[in-house]
């Protein structure tokens, strides 16, 4: 079957764009790429093989049922009382590897890898994802009603928020 | 070539890192007592090595064969139960070589085959079962039994609750939990049927001093500025989510000028507490009627409205606030703490209760949420402060003048006679008791135990 070029533009747009709003700091045209009802979940790891995987009885780096759980960290951020927020780290995503699964009426699938180099006080330091999205169109755009981070350490070095991720 | 000449820490210029001047009323700490690589390396030896750690929670090792790994200072350890259902401590590296032997920091053993030589030890005893080629190498005069895991010399289990010591030289655990043990029950009845550590646990990495780690966990002082931030985004959640029930996080505690106390609780351990505003909001709140069909009313009331941040010297805090935490500290170097947190819940809690009591734990007490990532930041830029030689001294004086010798009217109900009492979790007197404990330690010389009562 012809990959569906269109779409698939689409879906790497969509995650080249939160990469780059990121690493901007582009707060509300992020938080604005996700589906109100999104769902934003970092598993902790079980084991040195296996993360966590039922949310409703196992624990998570991060865990947010809807929108407003990044509205949360947008505000911590920007109210510039967070002693681990101020000053903010500088980070550059660069995200790769998008594999855009097949439509499924208004939701598409989509993985990709993403290596997060950082600077902050202690430096430079480079961390290291495996992002599962659900994306659904909604008023005929895609939004991201679903982020899964694999977040590859176990051993996390300092502070992590979302722009680290 | 010279070899390396070993000296031995001087002892004298570490303890004076104390200065315990009560009849003064001084008490300070030296800032290198952070910094100070011998200071480091005595801890290494005397306190991690040498007396009481905390080792893992008995439901992380629930079935015979279960295991856990950990480090006690240097020395890999690892917990294994016994077929008998009895938990054993073994030093965990082959007697041969000694690489290590279990290959994941929680498993299931029957035996342990090491991956090196192929030496097999069975968890009956850690006892050395085969080796590979015994008969060809050794004349046939090879010993097996010389040759089993070595045990720990101490290990015990309060309420769930498994420690070890590498030294045979320490007082009875339960004589060294003393005023804890309290503390540790107001943890362990929650439920009939015990306690269980949720599966999923994150471990994070400090660039300061395990000391700082320790202090930051019963420092009810930095709660109300390090701390505001989060207050202030619960309660912008709250105005857009308007949420109810135990969705809700309470943090009361953080801006509210509610009743507060801090504790020396003597052999270096400390403790706060602070009453919550909102205890319905707590996931232990639904079984507060089978509580107090069980329990004594001052249990029950410390348990159901008493926020608890308990300092068990020196390697693990347990808390008991929005969530419930086992958070143990490994020092890797003066500059460097490598700390486990795990989310303890009592066992046959509703589905709801589970729920919210991860989610409140996720909120605030993990390095990616937002509460312990911001004591963090403090505490790597406090350790960064603490190399200003030229400004030498932290004062902990806070609340002297309102120091109660023994228990309060508080402490009495829940019944623990802690070493002092202050009627403020900002006061830093309980600190006195953590670093007189330490100062023994390090200045212990054969023949004494380590067992301090604090002033």
């Amino acid at each position: 079957m012809a990959r569906n070029d269109t779409l698939h533009r689409e879906v790497e747009d969509l995650i080249y764009r939160e990469a780059t709003l990121l690493d901007r700091k582009k707060w509300e045209e992020w938080l604005d790429l996700y589906a109100e009802d999104a769902v934003y979940w970092v598993p902790a790891w079980r084991s040195e093989e296996e993360t966590t995987d039922d949310p409703d009885t196992q624990l998570n780096l991060i865990y947010l049922r809807n929108r407003g759980g990044l509205e949360d960290r947008v505000f911590r951020i920007e109210s510039r009382d967070s002693y681990a927020s101020v000053p903010l780290d500088r980070t550059v995503h660069l995200v790769g590897n998008v594999v855009v699964g097949d439509a499924n009426g208004e939701t598409v699938a989509a993985t990709a890898n993403c290596i997060v180099h950082t600077y902050g006080k202690k430096g430079g330091m480079t961390r290291a994802s495996l992002y599962d999205y659900a994306l659904r169109r909604i008023g005929g755009a895609l939004k991201i009603a679903k982020k899964k981070i694999t977040f590859i350490d176990d051993r996390l070095e300092g502070p992590i928020d979302v722009y680290h991720l | 070539m010279e070899g390396t000449v070993f000296r031995a820490p001087e002892t004298a210029r570490l303890v004076a890192m104390v200065d315990d001047r009560p009849a003064e009323k001084v008490f300070r700490v030296d800032r290198s007592i952070y910094t100070d690589p011998e200071a480091f390396e005595a801890e290494i030896k005397n306190i991690f090595e040498g007396s009481w750690i905390f080792a893992c929670h008995e439901s992380q090792v629930a079935k015979p064969g279960d295991y856990f790994a950990l480090d006690a200072g240097r020395q890999p350890v690892v917990i294994w139960r016994q077929p008998d259902g009895d938990i054993k401590g073994f030093i965990n590296a082959c007697s041969h070589r000694a690489a290590i032997l279990m290959p994941y920091k929680q498993g299931n053993a029957k035996t342990i085959t090491c991956r090196f030589h192929g030496w097999t030890y069975g968890s009956d005893g850690g006892k050395c079962l085969r080796i590979k080629g015994e008969d060809t190498g050794y004349d046939g005069a090879f010993d097996r039994s010389q040759y089993n895991m070595k045990q720990v010399p101490r290990i015990g289990n309060y309420r769930g609750f498994v420690f070890v010591s590498l030294s045979a030289d320490v007082p009875a655990l339960e004589d060294f939990l003393g005023a804890t043990k309290a503390w540790i029950d107001l943890m362990a009845d929650q439920s009939t049927e015990g306690l269980e550590v949720v599966p999923g646990a994150s471990s994070y990495t400090i660039g300061g001093n395990w000391k700082m780690q320790a202090e930051n966990g019963v420092d009810g002082y930095h709660v109300s500025t390090v701390h505001r931030v989060f207050a202030s985004t619960m309660s912008a959640r709250q105005s857009r989510d308007n949420r109810s029930g135990m969705a809700q996080t309470e943090a009361g505690r953080i801006v509210a000028n509610v009743p507060t106390a801090s504790y020396d609780l003597g052999n270096g351990h400390m403790a706060i507490r602070a009453l919550h505003t909102t205890p319905e909001v707590r996931p232990i709140w639904e079984r507060r009627d089978e509580l107090k069909a069980r329990l004594p009313a001052g249990k029950v009331d410390w348990i159901l409205n008493h926020g608890r941040n308990l300092m068990l010297f020196p390697n693990v805090l347990l808390m008991d606030n929005p969530s419930t935490q086992i958070r143990v500290m490994k020092p890797v170097a003066p500059d460097r703490t490598e700390v486990t947190v795990y989310c303890v819940a009592p066992k046959g809690e509703s589905k709801q209760a589970r729920f919210a009591r991860l989610r409140k734990f996720e909120d605030f007490y993990l390095t990616a949420g937002m509460a312990t990532s911001d004591d963090v930041a403090a505490l790597e830029d406090t350790y960064a402060g603490s190399h200003a030689r030229y400004a030498r001294w932290n004062e902990m004086v806070r609340g002297w003048d309102q120091t109660v010798k023994g228990a309060d009217a508080e402490a009495k109900k829940a019944g623990f006679v802690p070493v002092t009492s202050n009627p403020n979790w900002d006061h830093e007197i309980l600190f006195h008791g953590f670093y007189r404990h330490w100062a023994r330690l390090i200045g212990k010389t054969n023949g004494t135990n380590g067992k301090t009562n604090g002033a």
